[in-house]
């Protein structure tokens, strides 16, 4: 089961090829069982990272409007949770200069 | 104010601290300096990656822009860096990606034992800049070349829908990390997209006819000679006229999705 997703991935033809560094075809990633998509004007930006200190990646996603962040928690088996909005002090961290 | 960096540190229990300017060790917020507001678009829509470039043991900021260009702020410890930064060379001339907004992402990519940097780009994709240089020495980087090639462009005002979408668009924004925990390294990708519908009420043929007639009046409004100012001024009214006309029949959504490239 844990690598369900992945594996599903994987049975994609080959994608790209250079300096000997091959990919599959692109998967457009789901949390919660939906497709992940930013606010309106969209520039979604991906980080990967163990946020929640769990020593499992989580993925980030920023975005243009207000310069927010999606926090998706790595649930395992290639499943990520819900999105939520990335806190800081108890509020939506919003990281300014963003217009 | 665009083109500063922002931090928010976080803490042990996970929580995180609001947004601070970065600033350099001269106390002044790190920014690109630049001499005027023509070189403007190398100190905005700044993207830094953390890495400890030069090998020194402390890190720096590896920086994109808006121009596609690369700055190094050298890192002095602690989080604190040098005011001035560098411009990123390669085969002799700045560094400098295929496309605007430059998006370093510092990684051994090809497994040769040194840092190299990919990039997004607003031509969506994934470029590479090898370093040649080998493990320990000072990074000698070669200039961009397509490491994942940008998808097909879609011609402007078709109908364009998320379940059709195969793959990423423009503005790509990268990470790569492993992300299936099979020892290689992964690409993950983040685009800008527009979805292009009818707008409601309309059957998709109703808006196929409204967006070809649209598509030739455009065309008819931007054939001038740009010299003609009088005939300028003219095709800008007509243009903003077409656009406001657009949005009766086109419904327009703006959004960006995250993409998945597995490494073989």
């Amino acid at each position: 089961m844990r690598r369900t997703f992945w594996f599903a991935a994987s049975l994609l033809a080959c994608a790209s090829q250079v300096g000997g560094v091959e990919f599959e075809k692109p998967v457009r990633l789901t949390a919660g069982g939906n497709p992940i998509r930013v606010e309106s004007p969209g520039y979604a930006a991906p980080c990967w990272a163990d946020v929640d200190g769990d020593g499992v990646k989580d993925l980030l996603v920023g975005q243009f409007r207000q310069g927010k962040i999606h926090y998706f928690k790595n649930l395992g088996g290639g499943k990520l949770a819900s999105g939520e909005w990335l806190k800081a002090e108890g509020a939506t961290a919003e990281v300014p200069g963003v217009w | 104010m665009a083109g500063l960096f922002q931090v928010l540190k976080g803490s042990a229990d996970g929580t995180f601290k609001k947004a601070a300017e970065l600033k350099g060790t001269d106390g002044e917020p790190l920014i690109i300096p630049i001499k005027d507001e023509k070189e403007q678009v190398q100190n905005i829509c700044t993207r830094p990656t953390a890495v400890d470039w030069d090998g020194d043991g402390k890190l720096d900021l590896v920086v994109g822009n808006f121009a596609g260009s690369f700055y190094l702020f050298h890192g002095e410890g602690k989080g604190q860096f040098a005011p001035k930064p560098e411009v990123l060379m390669a085969d002799a001339g700045p560094l400098q990606i295929k496309g605007v907004h430059s998006d370093p992402f510092v990684v051994d990519i090809d497994g040769d034992g040194d840092l190299d940097i990919v990039s997004g780009s607003s031509n969506g994709g994934v470029q590479w800049a090898e370093n040649t240089a080998g493990k320990g020495k000072k990074p000698e980087l070669k200039q961009f070349v397509a490491l994942i090639a940008p998808s097909a462009d879609v011609p402007y005002g078709q109908p364009v829908q998320e379940d059709n979408i195969k793959g990423p668009s423009n503005s790509t924004r990268v990470w790569v990390d492993d992300v299936n925990g099979d020892g290689k390294l992964d690409i993950l990708l983040g685009d800008n997209v527009t979805l292009v519908s009818p707008a409601k009420g309309l059957s998709l043929a109703e808006f196929k006819k409204k967006s070809d007639e649209w598509q030739k009046e455009f065309e008819q409004a931007t054939r001038i000679n740009a010299a003609d100012k009088e005939a300028a001024e003219k095709a800008s009214k007509r243009i903003n006229e077409l656009y406001a006309a657009r949005q009766k029949f086109v419904s327009e959504d703006r959004t960006g999705f995250i993409w998945l490239y597995l490494a073989r």
